[in-house]
């Protein structure tokens, strides 16, 4: 296998943990909310907007439907029947094509850049140049909030009063007489709420306490730390650093680069699955793929292809990134997200394969390990000397759930060189004496242990009333050595 | 035309020119006093008494322009040798082993010993008219070949530096010198070379024992960091312990006052920016050095990654330097020097301050003794941090923490086993010892990375990450086949980092 890095950036992946979230997975932890300055005008009027689903052709979908405060501004599963992409539509039963992602610390991103390999812009794949950019687009996307164009956006804004008069007062009494310039407001005024108000960005986390002082971390979570910092054995700090950036003053747990993991593919996801059914009502759904362009000898009907589409710039958004459809070296990448929250933003990566951090970490580490695939004729049995994690043996499984015959199967085979392979925690086969897997399963719960105290909303004077996301609940003999060293949460 | 003879000081020029001038100028003063005497005699006899005294002025300073130019030819090779000057064929220090050039038991300060020095003040006086009279240039360079014994793929040559100096004297107390470097050959945006200056200061003689000297210039510490050109050391590379402890070629920015006794003691005292630990690198994905070669030109140690050069430098925090050396007993030096000060700090989060000042020090002594043909010498200098606990424990498990104390020493031997006319060859031993962080604060050490791993982001380039100290036991050679250009071959063993031993070759040349 050929390796591809993305770029001339070698600062690539590792534990790259891709948060966003729709499907339930467990409970969820509490983001504090603490405001500090009082918000513009604008970040009032924004606030409206994000909340208001009258603004939806349904009727039923706001911002905040698929960003939900108390999930870090990620789905909410309950509302997408288990899919891992969000239900939107005029009716509400159209599926989307991504995991949305956490808006928290969004802010922060730094416009899209190719130099030294792709970094920055908004959404998935970077192709919005602003946070007003992105923040206006799903008022007139179809399986989103569906209305047909920014005209029909004014329309609904004209009939729900508290958010108009929010808006108004924002922007002036002529701001809707050219409904284009309006939406482009609408985009502003959600950016200024998504900029100004501590609620996307509290920095509120155990592990920033732990850095003022103000809280100690537990062996586990501190050898999780270190699990994570270290170059031989997570590496994640590689792509998501834990040490502050030019972005911040905080660290953000993310660089903002790209990059090809390789990620298995998500049959859950009805663009992927030909023979998928409505979650509503079992019905056989048709999905109206997005045109993306995929090599003519592709495995499969249709990919998500990160910086190469299907996603393209939008036709008004000036400063947006150039469509690199044509450029297939970077067929694949996405944007690495940051992990603050991650405990409570389920399911994981771009198309939500994996519903739970332990399992995230597990692929990752075993990734390489041995070539599972249906087209190996000597696969490797589960357990000592294949992957533990699996049953079948591999992580990349076929629509029926066997072991399918490509590897990264959500990237056509022709691209496969575009997977980053040249770091740890990769072990691809190809480099000598590697295969073991970096970390091993005691080391995967310190790992997990640590990056649960990225949740925000800890509270060091009262450490107690903090609700622990439900995959970060301490296993008994976990709580029994943190109480022998005094260091219990 | 100005002779400098100020050699590696600057001190008031004691140029055989000046003399004859003033002499000149004192004789038609006595000329024209004599004119304005009242007339005794006739007005022929005044005439006659006048040419007469012409005559014999005339003939006087036919005399002394004689004098003028036998002077300056015995002067000539003695500048030329003055072992302090970058064309000397000196080993440093040791103005006898460069096939005797420098009259032994000259009680000049030898290059090494002197903690004024000034490298760059040695040029030569460029002609083509008056305009350029008190112009200097100068210049030096290497080019390595180094091979990996055991991973000979990664088998280098490099242009490692080609150096250019300008210097300018305004006046007999006031004088300019500048360096300016190309390493590796080429220097662009994509290219690995750097352009950078490595000096650029003012000297001005206050008095004959004090000079103080303002800009950008090399701080006074070990045997190589003032007289690091290729023909004032031993070996391909310069030696470990004069790179990863003692960041040479350190420079600093600030002021200093410096200056030499009759009885041979050479004194620097400074005032100049310091550190910068905000560009500490916690995260290093990949080893920062994976051969020899990297570990001396990547920047690595902990005053390497974290040295200024002048470019933007924070100066909030002023740092301070005392440097004394003794050359009193011809053929021997010795010397010492302390740095100390507050560097920038290590960022911390807002609302988690870092109490407390990061304070760097680092103190070297060495000496070296040129008894006959024997040229020995010792260093150790050492490295403290200070207050890095908060930052260290912040950062479990990072391949690289700031050490708060790192240390190295050598010892070195060389012998002038044969000279012909401008040859000589001078074998060397040496025997070094460093660590980048004998002791940490805030955490137990480096989280080195075990096994085969990544070594960088090209596929398949993998391999072991190294340790951060080691003993290396070198065996070389110099040769020069004139005082001012040197062939070397040494070979490096490595007891630790035991992929990191290697073959070398250099050619250097000094003008």
């Amino acid at each position: 296998m050929i390796a591809k890095k993305i770029g001339s950036g070698l600062k690539r992946a590792s534990v790259c943990l891709l948060a966003a979230a729709i499907a339930a997975c467990g409970g969820s932890g509490t983001v504090a909310t603490p405001a500090a300055a009082p918000p513009s005008l604008a970040a009032v009027a924004g606030k409206a907007l994000f909340f208001d689903a009258s603004l939806s052709a349904s009727g039923r979908q706001s911002c905040g439907t698929c960003h939900v405060p108390t999930r870090a501004f990620t789905g909410d599963p309950a509302t997408d029947h288990g899919l891992p992409v969000p239900l939107g539509g005029r009716t509400m039963d159209q599926t989307g094509f991504r995991n949305a992602p956490s808006l928290m610390y969004a802010s922060f991103t730094p416009p899209f850049s190719l130099d030294g390999g792709p970094v920055g812009g908004f959404f998935r794949d970077g192709r919005a140049s602003s946070l007003a950019a992105q923040a206006q687009a799903p008022f007139v996307t179809s399986f989103e909030m569906a209305n047909a164009d920014a005209r029909e956006v004014v329309g609904r804004l004209q009939d729900s009063p508290a958010t108009l008069a929010a808006f108004v007062a924002a922007y002036g009494n002529d701001a809707l007489s050219d409904p284009q310039t309006a939406l482009n407001d609408m985009g502003l005024a959600i950016a200024a709420y998504e900029t100004q108000d501590d609620e996307f960005h509290p920095f509120s986390s155990k592990f920033d306490y732990y850095l003022q002082g103000h809280a100690q971390l537990t062996p586990q979570e501190q050898n999780g730390l270190a699990l994570y910092n270290n170059p031989g054995k997570g590496n994640c700090t590689a792509c998501h650093p834990s040490q502050r950036q030019s972005f911040s003053d905080h660290a953000l747990f993310t660089d903002f680069s790209f990059d090809n993991i390789g990620v298995p593919r998500n049959w859950a996801i009805p663009a992927n699955n030909a023979e998928a059914v409505s979650p509503i009502d079992g019905a056989p759904l048709s999905i109206a793929l997005l045109p993306v362009d995929v090599p003519s000898d592709a495995e499969y009907a249709y990919y998500d292809l990160g910086l190469c589409g299907p996603f393209v710039p939008a036709v008004g958004d000036a400063n947006a990134r150039p469509n690199l459809a044509a450029t297939t070296s970077l067929c694949g990448v996405f944007k690495v997200p940051t992990l603050r929250n991650i405990a409570v933003t389920t399911p994981y990566f771009h198309n939500g394969v994996f519903s739970g951090l332990h399992q995230v970490v597990e692929w990752y580490v075993t990734r390489d390990v041995n070539d599972n695939t249906g087209n190996n004729p000597n696969p490797v049995a589960a357990g000592p000397g294949g992957n533990p994690y699996m049953p079948g043996g591999t992580f990349y499984t076929a629509a029926d759930g066997t072991p399918d015959l490509y590897e990264y199967n959500d990237l056509p085979v022709k691209y496969d060189a575009n997977v980053n392979i040249v770091e740890v925690p990769y072990t691809p086969p190809t480099f000598g004496g590697g295969q073991a897997p970096t970390l091993n399963a005691a080391e995967i719960d310190d790992l997990v242990a640590f990056l649960c105290t990225l949740t925000d909303g800890y509270d060091p004077k009262n450490p107690s009333a903090y609700v622990i996301p439900a995959q970060c609940q301490p296993t008994a003999a976990a709580t029994a050595a943190a109480l022998k060293q005094g260091t219990a949460p | 035309m100005i002779l400098d003879t100020t050699a590696r000081t600057s001190g008031t020029p004691r140029s055989p020119c000046a003399a004859v001038l003033m002499a000149t100028a004192l004789l038609a003063a006595a000329t024209a006093s004599a004119a304005d005497t009242p007339a005794k005699s006739s007005e022929q006899q005044q005439i006659d008494s006048l040419q007469q005294q012409l005559q014999a002025v005339q003939a006087q300073m036919k005399q002394l322009a004689e004098q003028n130019q036998a002077l300056l030819q015995m002067l000539k090779p003695q500048v030329a040798a003055s072992p302090a000057a970058p064309g000397s064929a000196a080993p440093p220090g040791n103005a006898a082993a460069a096939g005797g050039l420098t009259p032994p038991g000259n009680l000049a300060p030898p290059a090494a010993a002197s903690v004024g020095a000034a490298p760059a003040a040695n040029g030569t006086p460029v002609s083509g008219g008056a305009g350029f009279s008190n112009v200097k240039l100068w210049g030096y360079g290497e080019v390595y070949y180094t091979r990996p014994s055991r991973v000979p793929s990664r088998a280098e040559a490099d242009l490692a530096r080609a150096v250019f100096g300008i210097g300018y004297s305004f006046d007999s107390k006031t004088e300019f010198n500048s360096e300016f470097e190309v390493e590796h050959a080429v220097s662009s945006a994509s290219d690995v070379g750097e352009f950078e200056v490595e000096q650029f200061y003012v000297d001005r003689q206050l008095a004959d024992p004090v000079t103080v000297r303002a800009g950008l210039f090399l701080m006074p510490f070990g045997l190589l960091n003032e007289h690091h050109e290729p023909t004032n050391f031993y070996g391909v590379q310069r030696n470990f312990v004069e790179t990863l402890i003692i960041p040479s070629t350190w420079r600093e920015g600030g002021f200093n006052l410096h200056g030499d006794t009759p009885l041979g003691l050479s004194w620097n005292a400074g005032l100049i920016t310091g550190f910068d630990l905000s560009k500490w690198d916690y995260a290093p994905e990949f080893p920062q050095y994976t051969t020899a070669l990297d570990l001396e030109d990547k920047d690595v140690a902990p005053l390497q990654s974290t040295h200024q050069e002048l470019a933007l430098a924070n100066a909030h925090n002023l740092s301070q330097y005392i440097a004394l050396g003794y050359y009193g007993v011809p053929g021997l030096t010795v010397g010492g020097a302390i740095f100390t000060g507050n560097a920038v700090k290590v960022p911390a989060p807002p609302n988690a301050p870092i109490l407390g000042d990061q304070r760097v020090t680092l103190w070297e002594g060495h000496v070296r003794w040129t008894p006959g043909k024997f040229d020995l010498s010792a260093l150790y200098a050492h490295g403290s941090i200070s207050n890095l606990g908060v930052a260290n424990a912040s950062n479990p498990g990072s391949p690289n923490p700031i050490p708060s104390d790192f240390y190295g020493y050598f010892l070195q031997a060389a012998y002038g086993v044969w000279e012909h006319g401008d040859y000589r060859l001078a074998p060397f031993v040496r025997w070094e010892r460093y660590d980048m962080g004998s002791r940490y604060a805030g955490t137990t050490g480096p989280a080195v990375p075990a096994g085969l791993l990544p070594l960088s982001g090209t596929p398949g380039d993998y391999g072991y990450w190294p340790q951060n100290h080691d003993r290396v036991s070198t065996v070389g050679a110099n040769f020069y086949t004139t005082p001012h250009v040197v062939l070397k071959a040494d070979y490096q063993w490595f007891h630790v980092n035991s992929d990191f031993n290697r073959f070398d070759l250099g050619l250097g040349l000094n003008f």
